[in-house]
């Protein structure tokens, strides 16, 4: 009787352990499979590798990551906040596009890999927008990177002095490029029924309706967003 | 029984087939093709076009494929301009990505084509005279206000592209 009560309290401790285990195998083979697929949709001829860490936190350190050994590191923290495969792989896109441009340039890409890490909010916009086209190609809604952006990213109270666009900023030049490039996504809009988009559009109406102006009178400038 | 034996086994053989999904490509061949392509009007971030519009490549020389030419010299081939990132501060120099060439008669799938054009990066110079100019309070600062230079496809420019026949 007494070995039966060990042997229960043994299996107690270990099955969650065990579960614990599972479930990160899980999401590692989920981060691998979708992260490759974008990699071979979009023909990118560059070694990248996919790590999820259930213990590591966002941090500078640790995002420096992608750029110096080219491998991407999904945090915990992050990837709770996805639900479905397009936000998963909206949160991977940008992260290779950041490593692609460690590929390229002089010195084996540590010039222009220092010039992300220094003019890290200029590269922002461009990861944003090449994350989108990453994802049309791989056969994802590049709306979802609009909800996993709108979800995940807090909205400070400048962007002058700061390493980071304002966030609205953000969501609001991928909206535009999304209009330009992918019309076909708003048209045809499976988002139309997500709180998260929903919550963009209402609160991106100021915006969107600069961007109105713009395709109205057909101009190529920058619209300032807010 | 027999009918449920065979009902099982096809069971079984078609949860395999689904299982064994294919893949829309397989990059096992390696021969590739390049082509030669420049582009018919300048193309630059001083002006720039909005991104997703297509703007015009031609072939600069006959591209041949098992001794039979696949594609004329003086073709136009329309590429779209993906991303344009203007130049920032600190000499950040602007960038043109052109991808998704579509030349006729072949497949989009079958072609490695994304390029990119690079201003002139002022961040070489830029950044340590930065760093020396931060004795002077303030004063490194004002490397803020050098910017990049512009990105420029010019007519005379080799633009080149991957044909990968058996892709």
């Amino acid at each position: 009787m007494k070995k039966f009560f060990l042997l229960l309290i043994m299996s107690a401790i270990i099955q969650p352990v065990l579960a614990g285990l599972h479930e990160e195998r899980m999401i590692q083979q989920k981060v691998d499979n979708i992260g490759t697929r974008i990699l071979n949709c979009n023909k990118i001829q560059k070694r990248i590798v996919f790590a999820y860490n259930q213990k590591a936190k966002d941090t500078w350190r640790n995002r420096n990551k992608t750029l110096t050994s080219r491998q991407i590191i999904v945090f915990d923290e992050l990837y709770k906040s996805t639900q479905t495969d397009d936000e998963v792989a909206a949160m991977l896109a940008r992260e290779i596009a950041t490593v692609m441009k460690s590929y390229s340039g002089m010195w084996g890409g540590w010039i222009d890999s220092a010039q992300v890490a220094l003019s890290s909010k200029k590269f922002e916009t461009v990861a944003d927008k090449r994350a989108v086209d990453y994802m049309v190609n791989a056969g994802y809604n590049p709306l979802a990177l609009i909800v996993y952006i709108n979800k995940t990213c807090p909205q400070r109270h400048q962007d002058v002095i700061a390493r980071h666009n304002l966030t609205s900023k953000r969501l609001a030049r991928i909206y535009e490029y999304i209009t330009y490039k992918y019309p076909e996504y708003l048209h045809d809009n499976e988002y139309t029924n997500n709180e998260h988009y929903q919550n963009f559009l209402l609160t991106s109406v100021d915006n969107r309706r600069k961007l109105e102006e713009k395709i109205r009178t057909k101009s190529t400038d920058e619209v300032d967003y807010e | 029984m027999n009918r449920l034996i065979i009902l099982f086994a096809l069971y079984l053989l078609m949860s395999a087939a689904v299982r064994a999904e294919t893949l829309p490509y397989n990059y096992y061949d390696t021969t590739s093709i390049p082509i030669y392509l420049s582009i018919t009007e300048l193309l630059t971030t001083k002006h720039p076009v909005n991104e997703g519009q297509f703007v015009d490549f031609r072939v600069v020389k006959d591209v041949k494929y098992k001794n039979k030419i696949i594609l004329k010299s003086g073709t136009i081939v329309p590429g779209r301009v993906e991303t344009i990132i203007t130049s920032g501060m600190n000499g950040f120099p602007a960038e043109i990505i052109v991808d998704d060439f579509q030349i006729p008669n072949i497949d989009s799938s079958k072609l490695v084509c994304t390029y990119y054009k690079k201003g002139q990066n002022r961040c070489l110079w830029v950044y340590p005279l930065k760093w020396a100019l931060t004795i002077i309070p303030f004063v490194g600062s004002l490397t803020n206000f050098i910017k990049g230079g512009h990105a420029k496809i010019k007519p005379s420019d080799i633009v080149t592209i991957y044909y990968y026949p058996n892709w």
